[in-house]
C-alpha cells in the first residue's frame, strides 16, 4: 500500500459538511439526554415511590447494554410501534416518512439520558446539603431552591464528567452511520470506497474527531474557569 | 411570639425531644444551653421545620403548624417568619456577599433588585462588611461568613431569627466579632432564640436561658439568677465543667 498524502487533505475537505449532522446527532442528544437525566437523577435522589425504582432499571438496564444495541432495537422496533399506532388511530402517517436522523437522535437520547442521569446525580450529591437547608430558612420553596441554589453548584461540579460524556457521545455518534446517517465516518467510508484511499479517507476523518473533541476540551475549560470563579479561595 | 407545644422527636427508636414546651416573648432573646446531644439544636430546627417533629404544635406570631402533620402552606407560612442563622454559615457558595443577602428579597420576598440591593448594602454595612459585598464565601474569613448570614438573616426583617451555634465552628479570635453583631441586633429589640456554648454571651444578652438535658428543658429563668444559684443539680454539674469560662465581650 502506498500512502497519498495528498488524498487526505482532498477527503478533509471532502468530510467538512459532514459535520454539522455529527454536531446535530451529538449536542441534541445529549442536550436531551441532560434534561431526562435530571430527571431521572432527581427520582433517584428524592426516592419517589414507583417512579424511582422505573428511573434506577432504565439506568442500569441502558448502561449494561451497547450503543449500537439501543441504536437497533430503535431503528428496527420504533418503526413498528408508529405504524401500529397510527393504523389503530387511522392516521395516514407511516414511519417510512420519518428520516433516519431522528431515528438516531431517539436511540442516541436514551443512551445519553442514562450516563447523564449518573452525572447529574452525582453532581447534586456533590452540593452540601446546607445549602438547600439555608434555601429553605429564608422561605424558598424547593423547587425554587434546586434552580437558583442547587443545579448551579451541582453543574459546576459535574462539568469535567460531562465534557467526558460530551465527548463520549460525539464519538458515539458514529455508530449512526449504521444506519444510513451520512455523518462524518459514513462520508469518510463513502470517499474511501468510491477511491478506494481507506487510510487515507479514515485519517481524515480521526483529524476532524480530533480537532472536535478539542474545541470541546477548549470551551469546557473556558465555562469551568468562568464558572468556578466562587471556588478560588482567599483568606479561609 | 413563638409558642412550641408538646414538641416531640424521635430519630428511629431514639427519642431526641421528649415533649417540649416553649413560649418566646417578642422582642425577647432566649439562649438554649446545655450538654451536646441534649437536642438543642434539633429543638431549634423544629421551629422552622428543617427537623420535622414528631409530635406537638409550632406557631410563630399568626403562622401555626401540626408537627406530625404540617401542609407545604404551613411550613412555608413559618419559614417566612424567621430566618435562621447556620453552625458552619451554609453561605450560597456561588453567590457573592451581597447577592446571598439579595437572594430572599428579590426571590422570596419579591422586592425589586434595585431596592433589595440598596437594602442588602446597608445591612452588610451594618455588620460591619461594607467593602466586602462583592467577595465570594470562598474569600471570606469564618467571622466574616458568618456575619453574612447574620445580613441574610436581618435583611428579610422576620419576626424571630433562629441562631444555631453561630460561633462554634469559629476560630477563637474570631468569636468576639460575631458575638458583637448579635449582641447588637439583640439590642433593637428583635426576637431571637440562640443555641450556644458562650456562657458569657449568653449571661449578658439573654433575656432568659433555657437549660436542656437529654431532651427535656430541666430549668429556665433570668441568666443572673441561673447562673448564680441553679436549683437543679444537673445544671449545676453541667456549670461547673464549663466554668471557668472564657469571657469574650468586648
Amino acid at each position: 500500500m502506498k500512502l497519498d498524502p495528498a488524498f487526505i487533505w482532498t477527503a478533509f475537505v471532502k468530510l467538512l459538511p459532514a459535520i454539522p449532522i455529527t454536531l446535530y446527532l451529538t449536542v441534541i442528544s445529549v442536550l436531551a439526554g441532560l434534561l431526562f437525566g435530571t430527571g431521572i437523577a432527581l427520582l433517584r435522589i428524592y426516592r419517589v415511590p414507583v417512579l424511582s425504582q422505573i428511573a434506577s432499571g432504565y439506568v442500569t438496564f441502558i448502561r449494561g447494554t451497547p450503543m449500537l444495541v439501543h441504536l437497533y432495537l430503535v431503528y428496527f422496533g420504533l418503526p413498528a410501534i408508529i405504524d401500529v399506532v397510527s393504523e389503530s388511530f387511522g392516521w395516514s402517517f407511516r414511519s417510512v416518512s420519518v428520516p433516519y436522523f431522528v431515528f438516531a437522535v431517539i436511540a442516541f437520547t436514551i443512551t445519553a439520558s442514562a450516563y447523564m442521569s449518573e452525572v447529574v446525580r452525582s453532581g447534586l450529591l456533590a452540593v452540601n446539603r446546607g445549602q438547600l437547608e439555608a434555601a429553605h430558612s429564608i422561605g424558598m420553596t424547593t423547587p425554587q431552591a434546586l434552580r437558583r441554589i442547587v443545579f448551579p453548584q451541582a453543574f459546576a461540579a459535574s462539568l469535567p464528567n460531562l465534557t467526558n460524556s460530551l465527548i463520549g457521545m460525539l464519538h458515539g455518534s458514529t455508530l449512526a452511520f449504521t444506519v444510513s446517517v451520512v455523518e462524518i465516518m459514513a462520508k469518510a467510508q463513502i470517499v474511501a470506497s468510491t477511491n478506494w484511499k481507506f487510510f487515507e479517507a479514515y485519517l481524515a476523518a480521526a483529524l476532524i474527531f480530533w480537532g472536535l473533541t478539542v474545541l470541546i476540551e477548549r470551551i469546557a475549560a473556558r465555562v469551568e474557569r468562568r464558572i468556578n470563579v466562587y471556588n478560588r479561595g482567599g483568606v479561609a | 411570639m413563638i409558642q412550641l407545644s408538646r414538641i416531640t422527636k424521635s430519630f428511629g427508636r431514639h427519642e431526641v425531644l421528649k415533649g417540649i414546651d416553649l413560649n418566646v416573648g417578642k422582642g425577647e432573646v432566649v439562649a438554649i444551653l446545655g450538654p451536646s446531644g441534649s437536642g438543642k439544636t434539633t429543638l431549634l430546627r423544629c421551629i422552622n421545620f428543617l427537623e420535622r417533629p414528631s409530635g406537638g404544635t409550632v406557631a410563630i406570631g399568626e403562622a401555626k403548624a401540626d408537627g406530625k402533620h404540617p401542609s407545604k402552606k404551613d411550613i412555608r407560612e413559618l419559614r417566612l417568619k424567621s430566618a435562621m442563622v447556620f453552625q458552619h454559615y451554609n453561605l450560597f457558595r456561588h453567590k457573592t456577599a451581597l447577592e446571598n443577602v439579595m437572594e430572599g428579597l428579590v426571590i422570596v420576598r419579591k422586592i425589586p433588585k434595585e431596592k433589595a440591593r440598596a437594602k442588602s448594602v446597608e445591612v452588610l454595612e451594618k455588620v460591619g462588611l461594607g467593602a466586602k459585598i462583592d467577595a465570594y464565601p470562598s474569600q471570606l474569613s469564618g467571622g466574616q461568613q458568618q456575619r453574612v448570614g447574620i445580613a441574610r438573616a436581618l435583611a428579610l426583617e422576620p419576626e424571630v431569627i433562629l441562631f444555631d451555634e453561630p460561633t462554634s465552628a469559629l476560630d477563637p479570635e474570631l468569636v468576639g466579632e460575631v458575638l458583637e453583631v448579635i449582641r447588637r441586633i439583640a439590642k433593637e429589640g428583635i426576637t431571637m432564640v440562640v443555641v450556644t456554648h458562650e456562657m458569657g454571651f449568653a449571661r449578658d444578652v439573654a433575656n432568659r436561658v433555657v437549660f436542656m438535658d437529654e431532651g427535656a428543658v430541666i430549668e429556665e429563668g433570668d441568666p443572673r439568677e441561673i447562673f448564680a444559684k441553679p436549683k437543679q443539680e444537673r445544671t449545676k454539674q453541667f456549670l461547673k465543667r464549663i466554668t471557668p469560662e472564657p469571657n469574650y465581650s468586648i
